[in-house]
């Protein structure tokens, strides 16, 4: 009794609401399928495609920074070797012209010893060619004054030249 | 503790206003069962929403005529048409060939499908807007609904139909699986029913997946339903008409499997509920508002449990079209049969 309840039972088939929920079905399908969900279908893909673009560049990408850094790497440490390279040379070439500077400055020294003594000796010789002259001239003086008082002109002349000779023989 | 006392007290106050009695002793009177679970289950002619009926149209179809009328009222007032035993005939005794009016459970099926088509046409302007293609999906909505899509794509439609033919079908376990959901969810309205509830709605479904399925049909799936590849012929007898009878065992389980989880739900929470009436009946009011705590308990326990079969069932409808869609458009390599054969070779030795 119960199961007949508003014209049919629970486990009854309705062809007549079979129909609309076929019918209503078919559009609905057609809507969804047509005009509903490829745009989304579209979106979603074109994401996905792009993410995985952008995952893969991304890589690429990674994978050209390392080997960028890699040379990098590789061209600091030749410049290092170079700069030390240098460095070394610098050094080299300093120590060169310090000493070559140094002997320079020691020849030089030398040089103004040499030259300081030279003149020395010369002035000296001068300075006993002179003082010999002035030395002869006071002899003459203090002679001439002396013999002015004592002698006469040939017996001073014999004194002076015998004293000049001594003087030349003796110096 | 004061609070759940006091929230019990309020149950009870609740509880006290409702009165069981007056319903029960309104249908005792005549003579018809003191709560209708059937007629809570079964299609209707009307629409019920805050206990107001709207009565829908009738069409019906009789001897090829067509019959048009507002309402059922309306059908037996023109004299045209009488109801015997609940069923309508027509005045001169013809019975109605085919029944086209509009039930309630159509009604919930259209809802179903308004509503699924209203959220993807929503979610589509958002994507077409670019939100989601261009960026990242935004808000909750467009969240929800994307982890749905995309679920129901990758693991349910890729996953079960090989060779990359899943695309074209998408759409329709997508759109049946909202639209089953929404109509099993609706169920769980005050007036509200579930159309899966009705068997005509699930074999009608099933029926579209299993033409669906045969019309995609590979070479290969029909070779195995009639040929079986590698099997001895005397073996054919009986393997063919099993395979023949598989091929409408399938929808049918999938019919069968809808209809009698969303019906078991609907009578369960209407039979729970009813105990209330039941016991007032038999022990008297105190008895049925006393015992009605643990009735209603049990129910929104019960509703939980409905809320999510509702979905697992339309996830299962959904899975399995897509698995038996994904059978018989798989083409099998040949490698495979003869490794079959081969194996079955071995076990025979």
């Amino acid at each position: 009794m119960i199961f007949i309840a508003s014209g049919g039972g629970i486990l009854s088939f309705n062809t007549g609401f079979a129909f609309w929920v076929i019918v209503s079905m078919v559009l609905f399908l057609y809507v969804m399928g047509k005009y509903a969900l490829p745009p989304i279908v579209k979106a979603l893909d074109q994401r996905e495609s792009r993410i995985k673009e952008s995952l893969e560049s991304a890589e690429i990408a990674l994978a050209k920074a390392e080997q960028i850094s890699k040379d990098n790497k590789k061209a600091l440490k030749e410049a290092e070797i170079q700069a030390q390279k240098i460095r070394k040379e610098a050094l080299e070439d300093a120590e060169m012209l310090r000493t070559e500077k140094i002997e320079k400055a020691k020849q030089d020294a030398e040089k103004i010893l040499v030259n300081a003594r030279n003149t020395i000796e010369q002035e000296k010789k001068k300075a006993l060619v002179e003082l010999r002259n002035e030395v002869a001239d006071l002899a003459i003086k203090s002679a001439t004054l002396i013999l002015n008082s004592e002698l006469d002109q040939i017996k001073n002349k014999k004194l002076v030249d015998n004293f000049i000779k001594d003087l030349s023989t003796h110096i | 503790m004061t609070q759940i006392v006091r929230r019990v007290v309020v149950a009870l106050l609740f509880l006290l206003v409702l009165n069981p009695n007056l319903l029960a002793a309104d249908s005792s009177e005549n003579n018809e069962p003191v709560i209708d679970v059937m007629g809570k289950v079964v299609d209707h002619d009307y629409f019920e929403i805050f206990n107001q009926k709207i009565y829908l149209p009738r069409i019906f179809l009789v001897e090829g005529g067509l019959h048009f009328y507002r309402n059922t009222q309306s059908a037996i007032e023109s004299g045209e048409f009488q109801m015997v035993d609940g069923t309508m005939i027509r005045a001169d005794g013809a019975p109605v060939s085919i029944d086209f009016s509009i039930t309630s459970h159509l009604l919930f099926v259209w809802f179903g499908m308004i509503l699924t088509l209203l959220i993807t046409f929503w979610a589509s302007f958002k994507y077409k807007k670019g939100t989601g293609g261009d960026t990242e999906p935004k808000g909750s909505g467009q969240n929800l609904f994307e982890v749905f899509f995309v679920f129901i794509r990758d693991d349910i439609a890729k996953e079960y139909i090989a060779d990359n033919k899943h695309t074209k079908f998408v759409s329709y376990l997508f759109s049946v699986f909202m639209a089953i959901s929404f109509m099993n969810l609706f169920g769980l309205l005050p007036w509200g029913a579930s159309a899966t509830a009705d068997l005509t709605v699930t074999a009608t479904l099933a029926a579209i997946t299993f033409f669906i399925t045969q019309f995609n049909g590979s070479k290969d799936h029909w070779e195995h339903v009639f040929m079986f590849p590698g099997v001895h012929p005397l073996m054919r007898i009986i393997l063919t008409p099993v395979e023949i009878l598989g091929l409408f065992t399938k929808p049918f389980a999938l019919a069968v499997r809808l209809f009698a989880n969303m019906l078991s739900g609907k009578i369960m929470i209407v039979c729970i509920l009813g105990l209330i009436f039941i016991f007032t009946e038999i022990f008297g009011p105190m008895v049925g508002v006393g015992s009605s705590i643990l009735w209603v308990a049990l129910t929104a326990a019960l509703y939980i449990l409905k809320a999510f079969i509702g979905l697992l069932q339309a996830y299962i409808f959904t899975l399995l079209s897509a698995v038996f869609i994904g059978m018989a458009v798989e083409e099998h390599h040949h490698q495979d049969h003869e490794s079959s054969v081969a194996m079955t070779k071995d076990v025979q030795i």
